[in-house]
Protein backbone atom coordinates (compact mmCIF):
# COMPACT_ATOMS: atom_id res chain seq x y z
CA UNK A 1 0.00 0.00 0.00
CA UNK A 2 3.01 1.72 0.68
CA UNK A 3 2.24 4.31 -3.09
CA UNK A 4 -1.28 5.16 -2.39
CA UNK A 5 -2.26 7.79 -0.01
CA UNK A 6 -3.13 6.70 3.63
CA UNK A 7 -5.78 8.65 4.62
CA UNK A 8 -9.60 8.33 3.30
CA UNK A 9 -12.92 8.59 4.58
CA UNK A 10 -14.03 4.99 4.78
CA UNK A 11 -11.80 2.02 4.03
CA UNK A 12 -13.57 -1.20 3.07
CA UNK A 13 -11.98 -4.85 3.73
CA UNK A 14 -12.71 -7.46 1.37
CA UNK A 15 -14.06 -6.97 -2.21
CA UNK A 16 -17.16 -8.94 -2.60
CA UNK A 17 -20.44 -8.41 -3.12
CA UNK A 18 -21.14 -6.72 0.00
CA UNK A 19 -17.52 -4.82 0.19
CA UNK A 20 -17.87 -3.68 -3.19
CA UNK A 21 -21.77 -2.24 -3.00
CA UNK A 22 -20.75 -0.21 0.32
CA UNK A 23 -17.69 1.39 -1.45
CA UNK A 24 -20.07 1.90 -4.91
CA UNK A 25 -22.42 3.75 -2.34
CA UNK A 26 -19.95 5.61 0.23
CA UNK A 27 -17.90 6.69 -3.50
CA UNK A 28 -21.64 8.10 -4.82
CA UNK A 29 -21.73 9.82 -1.70
CA UNK A 30 -19.15 11.78 -2.13
CA UNK A 31 -16.88 10.38 0.67
CA UNK A 32 -12.86 9.26 -0.52
CA UNK A 33 -13.22 5.27 -0.63
CA UNK A 34 -10.40 2.89 -0.50
CA UNK A 35 -11.92 -0.96 -1.11
CA UNK A 36 -8.80 -3.51 -0.53
CA UNK A 37 -8.91 -6.95 -1.52
CA UNK A 38 -6.28 -9.70 -0.24
CA UNK A 39 -6.82 -11.45 -4.16
CA UNK A 40 -5.07 -10.98 -7.29
CA UNK A 41 -8.08 -8.85 -8.71
CA UNK A 42 -11.42 -8.60 -6.93
CA UNK A 43 -13.64 -12.19 -6.99
CA UNK A 44 -10.38 -14.58 -7.27
CA UNK A 45 -10.71 -15.60 -3.70
CA UNK A 46 -14.65 -16.23 -3.87
CA UNK A 47 -16.75 -19.26 -4.17
CA UNK A 48 -21.03 -19.81 -3.57
CA UNK A 49 -22.97 -22.47 -4.94
CA UNK A 50 -24.54 -20.10 -8.14
CA UNK A 51 -27.62 -18.42 -7.63
CA UNK A 52 -28.30 -15.02 -7.19
CA UNK A 53 -31.79 -13.35 -6.87
CA UNK A 54 -31.84 -10.28 -8.50
CA UNK A 55 -34.79 -7.92 -6.97
CA UNK A 56 -32.50 -6.23 -3.97
CA UNK A 57 -29.42 -6.06 -6.48
CA UNK A 58 -32.03 -3.75 -8.74
CA UNK A 59 -31.76 -0.99 -5.67
CA UNK A 60 -27.81 -1.66 -4.94
CA UNK A 61 -26.80 -1.65 -8.84
CA UNK A 62 -28.64 -0.13 -11.21
CA UNK A 63 -28.70 -1.38 -14.14
CA UNK A 64 -27.32 -5.23 -13.09
CA UNK A 65 -30.08 -6.97 -15.79
CA UNK A 66 -28.13 -5.17 -18.76
CA UNK A 67 -24.61 -5.04 -17.84
CA UNK A 68 -23.83 -7.74 -15.23
CA UNK A 69 -22.24 -10.93 -16.67
CA UNK A 70 -25.01 -13.11 -16.15
CA UNK A 71 -25.14 -16.73 -17.72
CA UNK A 72 -28.83 -17.89 -17.12
CA UNK A 73 -32.17 -16.99 -15.81
CA UNK A 74 -33.49 -20.23 -13.42
CA UNK A 75 -36.77 -21.02 -14.93
CA UNK A 76 -36.55 -24.83 -13.14
CA UNK A 77 -36.03 -25.66 -9.25
CA UNK A 78 -35.18 -29.15 -8.71
CA UNK A 79 -35.22 -31.30 -5.54
CA UNK A 80 -34.44 -34.40 -5.39
CA UNK A 81 -34.44 -36.93 -2.56
CA UNK A 82 -31.65 -39.95 -3.22
CA UNK A 83 -31.84 -43.29 -1.55
CA UNK A 84 -29.82 -46.23 -2.14
CA UNK A 85 -31.04 -46.86 -5.88
CA UNK A 86 -34.26 -44.72 -5.35
CA UNK A 87 -34.35 -40.81 -6.13
CA UNK A 88 -37.30 -38.95 -5.89
CA UNK A 89 -37.63 -35.71 -7.54
CA UNK A 90 -39.97 -32.52 -7.31
CA UNK A 91 -39.74 -30.40 -10.71
CA UNK A 92 -41.44 -27.12 -10.69
CA UNK A 93 -40.87 -24.59 -13.65
CA UNK A 94 -42.17 -21.20 -14.13
CA UNK A 95 -41.97 -18.32 -16.96
CA UNK A 96 -41.29 -15.24 -14.65
CA UNK A 97 -37.39 -15.81 -13.18
CA UNK A 98 -36.46 -13.73 -10.57
CA UNK A 99 -32.93 -15.24 -9.90
CA UNK A 100 -29.41 -15.98 -12.53
CA UNK A 101 -26.90 -17.88 -12.17
CA UNK A 102 -23.09 -15.98 -12.96
CA UNK A 103 -19.53 -16.96 -12.00
CA UNK A 104 -19.27 -14.64 -8.72
CA UNK A 105 -15.53 -13.58 -9.92
CA UNK A 106 -16.63 -12.52 -12.91
CA UNK A 107 -19.72 -10.58 -11.39
CA UNK A 108 -17.90 -9.26 -8.31
CA UNK A 109 -15.07 -7.80 -10.88
CA UNK A 110 -18.26 -6.34 -12.33
CA UNK A 111 -19.15 -4.61 -9.39
CA UNK A 112 -15.78 -3.38 -8.57
CA UNK A 113 -15.60 -1.68 -11.71
CA UNK A 114 -18.84 0.40 -11.02
CA UNK A 115 -17.23 1.70 -7.57
CA UNK A 116 -14.24 2.39 -9.46
CA UNK A 117 -16.09 4.64 -11.76
CA UNK A 118 -17.49 6.41 -8.88
CA UNK A 119 -14.22 7.26 -7.39
CA UNK A 120 -13.38 4.48 -4.97
CA UNK A 121 -9.71 3.40 -4.69
CA UNK A 122 -9.31 -0.42 -5.54
CA UNK A 123 -5.93 -2.64 -4.34
CA UNK A 124 -5.90 -6.04 -4.25
CA UNK A 125 -2.95 -7.94 -3.34
CA UNK A 126 -3.71 -6.65 0.29
CA UNK A 127 -3.92 -9.03 3.12
CA UNK A 128 -5.26 -6.57 6.15
CA UNK A 129 -3.82 -8.22 9.44
CA UNK A 130 -5.72 -6.43 11.87
CA UNK A 131 -8.34 -3.57 12.43
CA UNK A 132 -5.77 -0.60 13.78
CA UNK A 133 -7.28 1.06 16.72
CA UNK A 134 -6.77 4.09 19.23
CA UNK A 135 -6.12 4.04 23.18
CA UNK A 136 -10.12 4.27 23.34
CA UNK A 137 -10.67 1.45 21.61
CA UNK A 138 -12.05 3.50 18.42
CA UNK A 139 -10.68 1.33 14.80
CA UNK A 140 -8.84 4.09 13.38
CA UNK A 141 -7.79 1.88 10.10
CA UNK A 142 -5.97 -1.30 9.01
CA UNK A 143 -2.47 -3.13 8.98
CA UNK A 144 -1.59 -5.09 6.27
CA UNK A 145 2.42 -6.00 7.31
CA UNK A 146 4.36 -3.02 8.30
CA UNK A 147 2.05 -0.83 6.15
CA UNK A 148 -1.36 1.18 7.74
CA UNK A 149 -4.10 3.31 6.12
CA UNK A 150 -6.30 5.69 8.23
CA UNK A 151 -10.19 5.71 7.63
CA UNK A 152 -12.67 7.67 9.65
CA UNK A 153 -14.91 4.58 9.30
CA UNK A 154 -13.91 1.17 8.18
CA UNK A 155 -16.10 -1.43 6.77
CA UNK A 156 -15.73 -4.84 7.71
CA UNK A 157 -16.67 -7.21 4.71
CA UNK A 158 -14.37 -9.79 5.11
CA UNK A 159 -16.52 -12.94 4.60
CA UNK A 160 -17.65 -15.85 7.07
CA UNK A 161 -13.81 -16.83 7.56
CA UNK A 162 -14.13 -13.76 10.07
CA UNK A 163 -10.15 -13.45 10.94
CA UNK A 164 -10.55 -9.58 11.72
CA UNK A 165 -13.10 -9.11 13.85
CA UNK A 166 -11.50 -12.56 15.70
CA UNK A 167 -8.49 -10.87 16.42
CA UNK A 168 -10.29 -7.57 17.43
CA UNK A 169 -12.02 -9.85 20.05
CA UNK A 170 -15.21 -8.90 18.27
CA UNK A 171 -16.42 -12.33 17.92
CA UNK A 172 -15.29 -16.07 19.23
CA UNK A 173 -12.46 -17.68 17.72
CA UNK A 174 -14.42 -19.81 15.12
CA UNK A 175 -15.35 -23.51 16.77
CA UNK A 176 -17.54 -25.76 14.30
CA UNK A 177 -19.05 -27.18 17.11
CA UNK A 178 -20.09 -24.29 18.40
CA UNK A 179 -20.83 -21.88 15.40
CA UNK A 180 -23.36 -22.48 12.85
CA UNK A 181 -21.31 -22.86 9.56
CA UNK A 182 -20.92 -25.39 7.33
CA UNK A 183 -19.06 -26.30 4.33
CA UNK A 184 -19.65 -25.77 0.56
CA UNK A 185 -17.15 -28.21 -2.10
CA UNK A 186 -17.78 -27.64 -5.41
CA UNK A 187 -16.57 -29.09 -9.28
CA UNK A 188 -17.54 -26.91 -12.31
CA UNK A 189 -17.84 -29.46 -15.15
CA UNK A 190 -17.66 -28.22 -18.62
CA UNK A 191 -20.34 -29.34 -21.00
CA UNK A 192 -20.04 -29.91 -24.81
CA UNK A 193 -21.80 -26.90 -26.73
CA UNK A 194 -25.79 -27.60 -26.38
CA UNK A 195 -25.29 -30.09 -23.69
CA UNK A 196 -26.78 -28.43 -20.69
CA UNK A 197 -29.88 -27.28 -23.10
CA UNK A 198 -30.60 -30.62 -24.56
CA UNK A 199 -29.83 -32.73 -21.41
CA UNK A 200 -32.06 -30.75 -19.15
CA UNK A 201 -34.70 -28.98 -21.22
CA UNK A 202 -33.89 -25.94 -21.24
CA UNK A 203 -33.91 -22.93 -23.86
CA UNK A 204 -30.86 -20.37 -24.31
CA UNK A 205 -30.08 -18.41 -21.34
CA UNK A 206 -33.03 -20.50 -19.49
CA UNK A 207 -31.37 -21.96 -16.24
CA UNK A 208 -32.07 -24.61 -13.31
CA UNK A 209 -31.23 -24.74 -9.77
CA UNK A 210 -31.03 -28.48 -8.05
CA UNK A 211 -31.41 -28.74 -4.52
CA UNK A 212 -30.58 -32.44 -3.43
CA UNK A 213 -31.50 -34.59 -0.05
CA UNK A 214 -30.65 -37.80 1.65
CA UNK A 215 -27.92 -40.00 1.43
CA UNK A 216 -25.12 -37.79 -0.44
CA UNK A 217 -23.87 -36.22 2.59
CA UNK A 218 -24.53 -39.57 4.38
CA UNK A 219 -26.26 -38.22 7.06
CA UNK A 220 -24.95 -35.02 7.94
CA UNK A 221 -27.59 -31.83 7.54
CA UNK A 222 -26.67 -30.70 4.77
CA UNK A 223 -27.24 -31.57 1.56
CA UNK A 224 -26.17 -31.50 -2.44
CA UNK A 225 -26.66 -28.70 -5.32
CA UNK A 226 -26.60 -28.63 -9.26
CA UNK A 227 -26.58 -25.18 -11.16
CA UNK A 228 -26.26 -24.51 -14.82
CA UNK A 229 -24.21 -21.73 -16.28
CA UNK A 230 -23.27 -21.08 -19.58
CA UNK A 231 -21.34 -23.96 -21.27
CA UNK A 232 -20.55 -25.48 -17.21
CA UNK A 233 -22.21 -26.97 -14.67
CA UNK A 234 -21.43 -26.60 -11.07
CA UNK A 235 -21.94 -29.63 -8.55
CA UNK A 236 -21.20 -29.56 -4.74
CA UNK A 237 -22.36 -30.26 -1.65
CA UNK A 238 -22.52 -28.16 1.69
CA UNK A 239 -22.24 -30.37 5.23
CA UNK A 240 -22.47 -28.77 8.48
CA UNK A 241 -19.08 -28.90 9.83
CA UNK A 242 -20.29 -29.44 13.53
CA UNK A 243 -21.93 -32.78 12.73
CA UNK A 244 -19.73 -33.48 10.25
CA UNK A 245 -17.04 -33.60 12.83
CA UNK A 246 -19.32 -35.66 14.76
CA UNK A 247 -19.96 -37.94 12.28
CA UNK A 248 -15.38 -38.63 12.42
CA UNK A 249 -16.04 -38.97 15.60
CA UNK A 250 -18.76 -41.31 15.44
CA UNK A 251 -17.30 -43.18 12.39
CA UNK A 252 -20.18 -42.73 10.77
CA UNK A 253 -18.40 -40.83 7.74
CA UNK A 254 -15.07 -43.00 6.46
CA UNK A 255 -14.64 -40.87 3.05
CA UNK A 256 -13.33 -37.14 2.26
CA UNK A 257 -15.87 -34.66 2.02
CA UNK A 258 -14.78 -34.55 -1.66
CA UNK A 259 -15.66 -37.58 -2.13
CA UNK A 260 -18.91 -36.83 -1.16
CA UNK A 261 -19.12 -34.48 -4.30
CA UNK A 262 -17.54 -37.02 -6.47
CA UNK A 263 -20.25 -39.63 -5.49
CA UNK A 264 -22.82 -37.10 -6.83
CA UNK A 265 -20.40 -36.53 -9.87
CA UNK A 266 -20.51 -40.23 -10.44
CA UNK A 267 -24.19 -41.11 -9.16
CA UNK A 268 -26.10 -42.94 -12.14
CA UNK A 269 -29.23 -40.73 -12.39
CA UNK A 270 -26.91 -37.35 -12.33
CA UNK A 271 -23.89 -38.71 -14.46
CA UNK A 272 -25.78 -39.23 -17.79
CA UNK A 273 -26.37 -35.29 -17.29
CA UNK A 274 -22.63 -34.50 -17.69
CA UNK A 275 -21.81 -36.85 -20.02
CA UNK A 276 -18.07 -36.16 -21.92
CA UNK A 277 -17.44 -33.43 -19.16
CA UNK A 278 -14.33 -31.95 -18.30
CA UNK A 279 -13.77 -30.95 -14.42
CA UNK A 280 -12.19 -27.15 -14.78
CA UNK A 281 -12.28 -26.24 -10.92
CA UNK A 282 -12.47 -27.78 -7.44
CA UNK A 283 -12.73 -25.53 -4.51
CA UNK A 284 -14.54 -25.18 -1.27
CA UNK A 285 -15.72 -22.14 0.72
CA UNK A 286 -17.41 -21.83 4.48
CA UNK A 287 -21.06 -20.69 4.84
CA UNK A 288 -23.05 -19.88 7.17
CA UNK A 289 -25.79 -21.70 8.51
CA UNK A 290 -27.87 -20.23 10.76
CA UNK A 291 -27.17 -16.33 10.10
CA UNK A 292 -29.22 -14.79 13.53
CA UNK A 293 -26.76 -17.48 15.35
CA UNK A 294 -23.62 -16.01 13.34
CA UNK A 295 -24.38 -12.34 13.96
CA UNK A 296 -21.72 -10.22 15.81
CA UNK A 297 -23.38 -9.19 19.21
CA UNK A 298 -23.38 -5.57 17.23
CA UNK A 299 -23.19 -5.11 13.39
CA UNK A 300 -21.43 -1.15 14.37
CA UNK A 301 -18.72 -0.33 16.72
CA UNK A 302 -16.52 3.07 17.13
CA UNK A 303 -15.39 3.37 13.54
CA UNK A 304 -16.57 -0.02 12.19
CA UNK A 305 -19.86 -1.54 10.37
CA UNK A 306 -19.82 -5.07 9.49
CA UNK A 307 -21.53 -6.29 6.48
CA UNK A 308 -22.29 -9.12 4.66
CA UNK A 309 -21.01 -12.85 5.52
CA UNK A 310 -19.02 -11.43 8.36
CA UNK A 311 -22.65 -10.43 9.83
CA UNK A 312 -24.62 -13.49 9.85
CA UNK A 313 -26.29 -11.70 6.83
CA UNK A 314 -27.00 -15.43 4.73
CA UNK A 315 -30.28 -16.88 4.32
CA UNK A 316 -30.35 -20.68 4.15
CA UNK A 317 -33.82 -21.52 3.75
CA UNK A 318 -33.00 -25.21 2.71
CA UNK A 319 -34.78 -25.22 -0.76
CA UNK A 320 -32.64 -22.53 -1.41
CA UNK A 321 -29.88 -20.27 0.00
CA UNK A 322 -29.69 -16.10 -0.99
CA UNK A 323 -25.87 -14.77 0.47
CA UNK A 324 -25.28 -12.26 -2.81
CA UNK A 325 -27.79 -10.39 -2.54
CA UNK A 326 -28.38 -9.50 0.94
CA UNK A 327 -24.53 -9.06 1.50
CA UNK A 328 -25.11 -6.52 -1.57
CA UNK A 329 -28.01 -4.75 0.11
CA UNK A 330 -26.15 -4.82 3.82
CA UNK A 331 -23.07 -3.15 2.35
CA UNK A 332 -25.56 -0.67 0.83
CA UNK A 333 -27.29 0.05 4.04
CA UNK A 334 -23.90 0.44 5.61
CA UNK A 335 -22.98 3.36 3.64
CA UNK A 336 -26.28 5.07 3.74
CA UNK A 337 -25.47 4.69 7.41
CA UNK A 338 -21.91 6.20 7.34
CA UNK A 339 -23.88 9.33 5.32
CA UNK A 340 -26.12 9.39 8.47
CA UNK A 341 -23.51 9.25 11.01
CA UNK A 342 -21.38 11.91 8.97
CA UNK A 343 -24.13 14.19 9.43
CA UNK A 344 -24.97 13.54 12.96
CA UNK A 345 -21.70 14.82 13.39
CA UNK A 346 -18.93 11.63 13.36
CA UNK A 347 -18.32 8.12 13.20
CA UNK A 348 -19.20 6.70 16.85
CA UNK A 349 -20.70 3.69 17.60
CA UNK A 350 -24.00 5.29 18.67
CA UNK A 351 -24.10 7.40 15.08
CA UNK A 352 -23.32 4.40 13.59
CA UNK A 353 -25.76 2.22 15.18
CA UNK A 354 -28.42 3.71 12.46
CA UNK A 355 -26.79 0.64 10.21
CA UNK A 356 -27.94 -1.39 12.99
CA UNK A 357 -31.44 -0.45 13.09
CA UNK A 358 -31.52 0.15 9.38
CA UNK A 359 -30.71 -4.23 8.73
CA UNK A 360 -33.21 -4.72 11.48
CA UNK A 361 -35.86 -2.74 9.71
CA UNK A 362 -34.47 -4.06 6.31
CA UNK A 363 -36.58 -7.06 4.54
CA UNK A 364 -33.02 -8.98 5.45
CA UNK A 365 -33.67 -9.38 9.36
CA UNK A 366 -37.08 -9.51 9.07
CA UNK A 367 -36.48 -12.43 6.68
CA UNK A 368 -33.66 -13.99 9.31
CA UNK A 369 -36.17 -13.76 12.04
CA UNK A 370 -39.20 -15.49 10.28
CA UNK A 371 -37.27 -18.00 8.87
CA UNK A 372 -35.58 -18.78 12.54
CA UNK A 373 -36.69 -22.11 12.83
CA UNK A 374 -34.70 -23.80 9.87
CA UNK A 375 -31.87 -23.29 12.66
CA UNK A 376 -33.68 -26.41 14.44
CA UNK A 377 -34.00 -28.27 11.13
CA UNK A 378 -30.29 -27.40 10.76
CA UNK A 379 -29.71 -29.80 14.06
CA UNK A 380 -32.51 -32.43 13.50
CA UNK A 381 -30.10 -35.39 11.94
CA UNK A 382 -33.18 -37.40 11.38
CA UNK A 383 -34.62 -35.10 8.94
CA UNK A 384 -31.80 -36.09 6.71
CA UNK A 385 -31.65 -39.25 7.15
CA UNK A 386 -34.33 -41.96 7.97
CA UNK A 387 -37.16 -39.21 6.91
CA UNK A 388 -35.58 -39.32 3.77
CA UNK A 389 -35.78 -43.11 3.61
CA UNK A 390 -39.55 -43.03 4.53
CA UNK A 391 -40.82 -40.74 2.08
CA UNK A 392 -38.65 -43.11 -0.67
CA UNK A 393 -40.25 -45.75 0.99
CA UNK A 394 -43.72 -44.57 0.83
CA UNK A 395 -43.21 -44.19 -2.93
CA UNK A 396 -41.86 -47.33 -3.11
CA UNK A 397 -45.17 -49.05 -1.32
CA UNK A 398 -47.23 -47.19 -3.77
CA UNK A 399 -45.44 -47.83 -7.20
CA UNK A 400 -43.18 -50.90 -7.10
CA UNK A 401 -45.90 -53.42 -7.20
CA UNK A 402 -46.93 -56.71 -9.76
CA UNK A 403 -50.65 -56.88 -8.89
CA UNK A 404 -51.70 -55.42 -5.40
CA UNK A 405 -51.51 -51.49 -4.39
CA UNK A 406 -51.73 -50.58 -0.84
CA UNK A 407 -53.91 -47.99 -0.49
CA UNK A 408 -52.12 -44.41 0.53
CA UNK A 409 -52.51 -44.86 3.66
CA UNK A 410 -51.68 -48.58 4.31
CA UNK A 411 -48.54 -46.85 2.64
CA UNK A 412 -47.07 -44.32 4.54
CA UNK A 413 -47.72 -46.69 7.75
CA UNK A 414 -45.55 -49.22 6.44
CA UNK A 415 -42.98 -47.11 5.40
CA UNK A 416 -43.13 -45.31 8.63
CA UNK A 417 -42.83 -48.86 10.98
CA UNK A 418 -39.92 -50.11 8.20
CA UNK A 419 -38.41 -46.86 9.18
CA UNK A 420 -38.35 -47.64 12.93
CA UNK A 421 -40.35 -44.86 13.83
CA UNK A 422 -44.06 -44.40 15.64
CA UNK A 423 -46.63 -42.89 13.39
CA UNK A 424 -47.85 -39.97 16.48
CA UNK A 425 -44.52 -38.80 17.24
CA UNK A 426 -43.35 -38.10 13.47
CA UNK A 427 -46.36 -36.66 12.61
CA UNK A 428 -46.10 -34.37 15.50
CA UNK A 429 -42.62 -33.54 14.51
CA UNK A 430 -43.31 -33.40 10.80
CA UNK A 431 -46.20 -30.60 11.32
CA UNK A 432 -43.05 -28.65 13.14
CA UNK A 433 -40.77 -28.96 10.34
CA UNK A 434 -43.53 -28.05 7.86
CA UNK A 435 -44.62 -25.12 10.67
CA UNK A 436 -40.72 -23.84 10.72
CA UNK A 437 -40.14 -23.85 6.83
CA UNK B 1 -5.74 -25.88 -16.54
CA UNK B 2 -8.32 -28.36 -18.21
CA UNK B 3 -7.45 -31.58 -18.26
CA UNK B 4 -9.35 -34.39 -20.33
CA UNK B 5 -10.73 -36.48 -18.43
CA UNK B 6 -14.09 -38.43 -19.40
CA UNK B 7 -13.54 -41.63 -17.36
CA UNK B 8 -16.03 -42.17 -14.90
CA UNK B 9 -13.78 -43.44 -11.99
CA UNK B 10 -13.51 -41.27 -8.64
CA UNK B 11 -10.75 -38.77 -9.09
CA UNK B 12 -8.21 -38.41 -6.29
CA UNK B 13 -7.82 -34.99 -4.53
CA UNK B 14 -4.45 -34.23 -6.77
CA UNK B 15 -6.52 -34.74 -9.68
CA UNK B 16 -8.52 -32.26 -8.41
CA UNK B 17 -6.45 -29.64 -7.68
CA UNK B 18 -4.91 -29.67 -10.89
CA UNK B 19 -7.84 -28.02 -12.40
CA UNK B 20 -6.64 -25.09 -10.14
CA UNK B 21 -4.53 -22.77 -10.90
CA UNK B 22 -2.54 -21.20 -7.62
CA UNK B 23 0.15 -19.15 -7.23
CA UNK B 24 1.75 -20.94 -4.49
CA UNK B 25 3.16 -19.07 -1.52
CA UNK B 26 6.67 -19.70 -0.88
CA UNK B 27 6.23 -20.27 2.89
CA UNK B 28 2.95 -21.85 4.07
CA UNK B 29 0.58 -19.59 5.65
CA UNK B 30 -0.78 -22.26 7.81
CA UNK B 31 1.59 -23.77 10.21
CA UNK B 32 0.09 -27.39 11.76
CA UNK B 33 2.02 -28.20 15.49
CA UNK B 34 2.26 -31.74 14.79
CA UNK B 35 3.41 -32.29 18.13
CA UNK B 36 -0.38 -32.28 18.99
CA UNK B 37 -1.61 -33.86 16.51
CA UNK B 38 0.28 -37.22 18.20
CA UNK B 39 -2.08 -37.30 20.87
CA UNK B 40 -5.22 -36.54 18.84
CA UNK B 41 -7.45 -39.50 18.24
CA UNK B 42 -9.79 -38.46 15.64
CA UNK B 43 -7.83 -36.37 13.45
CA UNK B 44 -10.78 -35.68 11.97
CA UNK B 45 -8.70 -32.85 9.57
CA UNK B 46 -7.62 -35.89 7.35
CA UNK B 47 -11.17 -36.28 5.93
CA UNK B 48 -13.07 -32.88 6.49
CA UNK B 49 -10.22 -30.55 4.75
CA UNK B 50 -11.69 -30.31 1.32
CA UNK B 51 -8.20 -30.28 -0.28
CA UNK B 52 -6.53 -33.30 1.15
CA UNK B 53 -3.79 -31.01 2.76
CA UNK B 54 -3.75 -33.24 6.15
CA UNK B 55 -2.46 -37.02 6.10
CA UNK B 56 -1.92 -39.75 7.89
CA UNK B 57 2.10 -41.16 7.40
CA UNK B 58 2.39 -44.67 7.68
CA UNK B 59 3.50 -44.10 11.71
CA UNK B 60 0.11 -42.34 11.67
CA UNK B 61 1.60 -39.06 12.40
CA UNK B 62 -0.41 -35.74 10.50
CA UNK B 63 1.43 -34.81 7.70
CA UNK B 64 0.28 -31.38 6.22
CA UNK B 65 1.04 -29.66 3.01
CA UNK B 66 -0.10 -25.98 2.54
CA UNK B 67 0.02 -26.33 -1.22
CA UNK B 68 -3.02 -27.15 -2.64
CA UNK B 69 -4.99 -25.45 0.55
CA UNK B 70 -8.28 -23.30 -1.06
CA UNK B 71 -8.40 -20.98 2.17
CA UNK B 72 -11.71 -22.28 3.15
CA UNK B 73 -10.74 -22.22 7.24
CA UNK B 74 -12.63 -25.08 7.81
CA UNK B 75 -9.16 -26.95 9.88
CA UNK B 76 -9.01 -23.79 12.13
CA UNK B 77 -12.73 -24.32 12.97
CA UNK B 78 -12.68 -28.31 13.59
CA UNK B 79 -9.19 -29.14 15.23
CA UNK B 80 -9.90 -30.49 18.62
CA UNK B 81 -6.21 -30.05 19.13
CA UNK B 82 -5.79 -26.29 18.49
CA UNK B 83 -2.75 -27.25 16.89
CA UNK B 84 -3.43 -25.26 13.48
CA UNK B 85 -2.30 -21.09 13.37
CA UNK B 86 -4.31 -19.95 10.59
CA UNK B 87 -3.62 -16.86 8.09
CA UNK B 88 -4.11 -16.64 4.83
CA UNK B 89 -1.66 -16.24 2.24
CA UNK B 90 0.13 -13.75 1.89
CA UNK B 91 -0.85 -10.53 -0.79
CA UNK B 92 -2.41 -12.33 -3.61
CA UNK B 93 -0.85 -15.28 -3.56
CA UNK B 94 -2.35 -18.90 -3.07
CA UNK B 95 -5.87 -20.39 -4.85
CA UNK B 96 -7.08 -18.08 -8.31
CA UNK B 97 -11.00 -18.87 -8.76
CA UNK B 98 -12.41 -18.39 -12.09
CA UNK B 99 -15.79 -20.38 -12.46
CA UNK B 100 -17.26 -20.26 -9.28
Amino acid sequence: MGSIPTRFDVIVVGAGPAGAAAAYHAAKRGFKVLLVERGRGAGSKELYGGRIYVGPLRDVWPGIEKEAPIHRWVVEERLSIIGDGEVATLSYRYSNPVSFTAYLPDLTRWMVSKAEEEGVVFVDEVRVDSLVRDGEGRVIGIRSGPDVAYASVVVDAEGANRLLLERAGIVDALDAKRAPIALGVKEVLKLPKGAIEDRLGLSDGEGLSWLIAGTVTKGIPGGGFIYTFKDTIAVGVVVHLGHSVNAVEAGVLKESVKDLVESIRLHPYFKRLWRDSDIVEYGAHLTVECGLDYMPPHLAYDGLVIVGDAAGLLLNLGYTVRGVDLASYSGMLAAEAIAKAHDLGGMNAENLRVYENMVKESFIYKELVRHRGICWLTKERRFFTSYANILLGILSNLYVQEFKHPTVFEAVKASIRSGGEALLPLIGRILKVVREL
Amino acid sequence: MSISDKSERALSIDELLQRNVYDVDDEPHIIVDTEKCLKCRVKPCTLLCPAGCYTLSPDGEILFSYEGCVECGTCRSICPMDAITWNYPRSGRGIYYRFT
